[in-house]
């Protein structure tokens, strides 16, 4: 009840017409940043960082948070009508949603993946109202040990449930804690791995890196295979969208799965990439009609983009109640949520009221500007998409190289963005995850805080991960999950290959 | 001129390699361990390094064996290039001739590239680029974009 009435107060917030004005440019330009290849989210959204500096955090956030959700929805627009995704968090997508349209349904294969987005959003906005200041509550009791703890169960879960090579995951996840570490030192003053640069004592930005890696970077993965846009008919016919939507509930069983398992895999720092093909294929093997999967099977649109989106936006729950971010690019917002003097984690539930109220508020309001939006504008940002690529790709080059230099107008810094474009295009093409190492860079100062002031308490013993029962579960959970992979390797070579595999 | 997935593989690994070896070299400085303040502050990253190092030879030896075999034919190499090239010269000339004029040439080189012929159409959207960095970042946010030795011995 009491979540009830601050989440009434947020309303209260977020339904000004400033805010309103602020969720429109949002979501508008989420989608432009979602349909263009080479921009993505975490892109967008830090490019916006430093024009939200003299905003108020609650409208700052408001602006952020509805790019976020204006680019999930672009993501699905290319995957279905261009067979594109314009997010990896949308390439499952493309199984289905691409065939529907293909066989002359386009508007069904949109009206379902939005209609179905929008019900994940939902249902992670509705995990998120209930459950976030509760989960404050209790880690207002925390100490570093458990902090430790818990950002540890988040950074094993990356490596046990990613679903990329955990090797792999392990070694983006430990560079982004190397570069975290690049500059000054929070804890001693002293300066630590600065390779002899001067300059490197201001640290290492995670914008630099984000516009690295997931600008130059999916620039280079979008140049290689060159693109054969082939033209399906982007006009949306209103009453095939409301008989889709009306015809949704059909499919609730899937629906529900599909949600579940995307804002476990938000709150879990799995992210909504994985949790899309995890659901995806969850649907194939579950589904009566698995045979039609992949011909555009309505089920197989339902399943990807309920999760992607359930994950998406659960994906701020942990960041509002405990300041460990569920996404790379949630991980950007609360690099922006630092950048505006603010302390991600549970005291916000405190001293912030209305900046988080406001914001869960927003959530729900956001995403139904976004199906507006987006369905009223398919036709022209389909129409972008024929614009040919090597128009796009310098102007993208040209953002991301201002959006680098503007952190601290520092020219180093693009150099190193270029850097890690190229390890952007490397790690892309090798699976090896980019996510891990983005929100490394931006909590791994926290993360090692936690760690030495634990130290301090127990006088350099290890002993006091194991001293009370919250904390000792929380990291065996972890090591459970990072031995997961292998338990998984060892069970399937002992158990012998059945004969008919489904 | 190809690319196998196993050299690919392989150059990765060396590279992340490489930078947790110069991680973990870098953070002896800083001492590692145990000492009065408590954890020294070189521990942290000493852990990391050895951590990107250790996955890195896992990596490299796993990617020798398992990789497939060509994942980068003549035709992806020369469109890479045709992006990355003129990317980094553009980047690489920002300090000499300053951020609008590199954007400038920068647009007006890609599209005159593409379209042979006509060149008013790249001439009027490279100085449109100009223009509208300059509009929005310079006036509208007032964020100052480099100039480079050029605007400093012009003055601007």
């Amino acid at each position: 009840m009491e979540n009830l009435e601050a989440l009434m107060h947020g309303f209260g917030i977020a339904l000004s017409g400033n805010h309103i004005f602020l969720m429109l440019i949002g979501v508008l330009l989420g989608i432009l940043v979602g349909v263009l290849p080479g921009l993505g989210a975490p892109n967008g959204v830090s490019l916006l960082l430093p024009l939200t500096f003299g905003m108020q955090p609650v409208s700052a956030i408001i602006l952020l948070s509805s790019m976020y959700w204006g680019a999930l929805f672009g993501g699905s627009v290319t995957s279905i009508l261009f067979n594109i995704p314009g997010e990896p968090s949308s390439v499952a997508t493309t199984f289905d949603g691409y065939p529907m349209a293909r066989d002359g349904r386009p508007t069904t294969a949109l009206a379902t993946a939005f209609g179905s987005a929008a019900f994940g959003a939902l249902a992670g906005v509705v995990l998120i109202t209930l459950s976030a200041s509760w989960v404050a509550q209790v880690a207002l009791a925390f100490g570093p040990p458990e902090y430790f703890a818990v950002y540890f169960l988040a950074f094993a879960s990356f490596v046990g449930m990613g679903g990329s090579p955990p090797i792999k995951t392990l070694v983006s996840l430990a560079i982004g804690f190397a570069l975290a570490a690049v500059g000054i030192d929070t804890v001693s003053g002293s300066v630590r791995l600065t390779m002899g640069i001067d300059e490197l004592v201001k640290g290492i930005s995670f914008v630099v890196a984000v516009m690295g890696l997931f600008g130059i970077g999916e620039l280079l993965i979008a140049v290689e295979d060159e693109f054969h846009v082939k033209a399906i008919s982007s006009k949306v016919e209103w009453r095939e969208v409301f008989r889709t939507l009306a015809g949704l509930p059909r499919y609730s069983w899937a629906l529900l799965r599909s949600a579940a398992i995307g804002c476990w895999m938000g709150i879990t720092p799995g992210g909504p990439t994985a949790a899309s093909f995890m659901s995806y294929g969850i649907a194939k093997r579950l589904s009566p009609r698995h045979a039609n999967f992949g011909k555009g099977e309505p089920e197989g649109i339902i399943a990807p983009e309920t999760a992607d989106h359930a994950a998406g936006t659960s994906a701020l729950l942990p960041m509002l109640s405990l300041g460990i971010p569920g996404s790379a690019t949630a991980a950007v917002m609360m690099g922006g949520l630092m950048i505006w003097g603010l302390n991600p984690g549970p005291m916000l539930f405190v001293e912030q009221k209305d900046f988080v109220w406001g914001l869960i508020a927003s959530m729900y309001l956001g995403n139904v500007v976004a199906v507006v939006l987006v369905l009223l504008t398919v036709p022209i940002f389909a129409a972008l998409m024929r614009v040919p690529f090597f128009i796009i790709a310098p102007v993208i080059v040209i953002i991301c190289t201002v959006g680098a230099y503007s952190v601290s107008n520092s020219y180093l810094d693009v150099m190193l963005m270029m850097g890690f474009g190229v390890l952007g295009y490397l790690f892309k093409k090798l699976h090896y995850p980019l996510a891990p190492l983005v929100l490394a860079i931006v909590i791994g100062d926290k993360a090692e805080d936690a760690f030495r002031q634990s130290m301090l308490m127990s006088r350099g013993s290890l002993g006091i991960f194991f001293a009370k029962p919250l904390v000792t579960t929380l990291i065996l959970l972890g090591a459970a999950l990072l031995l997961m992979p292998l338990i998984w390797r060892t069970i399937s070579r002992m158990m012998p290959r059945s004969p008919s595999t489904p | 001129m190809m690319v196998s997935g196993r050299s690919l593989e392989a150059a990765t690994a060396l590279i992340t390699g490489a930078f947790g070896a110069a991680v973990v070299v870098s953070s002896l400085d800083n001492g590692i361990g145990w000492s009065a303040a408590g954890v020294e502050s070189g521990t942290f990253p000493f852990i990391v390094g050895l951590v990107i190092a250790a996955g890195s030879l896992f990596n490299l030896v796993q990617g020798w064996l398992h990789a497939r075999a060509v994942i980068l034919g003549p035709s992806e190499l020369r469109r890479l290039g045709k992006l990355f090239v003129p990317a980094a010269v553009y980047v690489g000339v920002i300090p000499l001739i300053g951020i609008y004029p590199a954007s400038a040439f920068y647009v007006f080189g890609t599209l005159a590239w593409h379209r042979r012929g006509s060149l008013l159409l790249p001439a009027l959207a490279a100085i449109g680029a100009a223009l509208a960095l300059y509009l929005i970042f310079e006036l509208t946010f007032q964020i100052s974009l480099p100039r480079g030795a050029l605007g400093t011995i012009i003055g601007f």
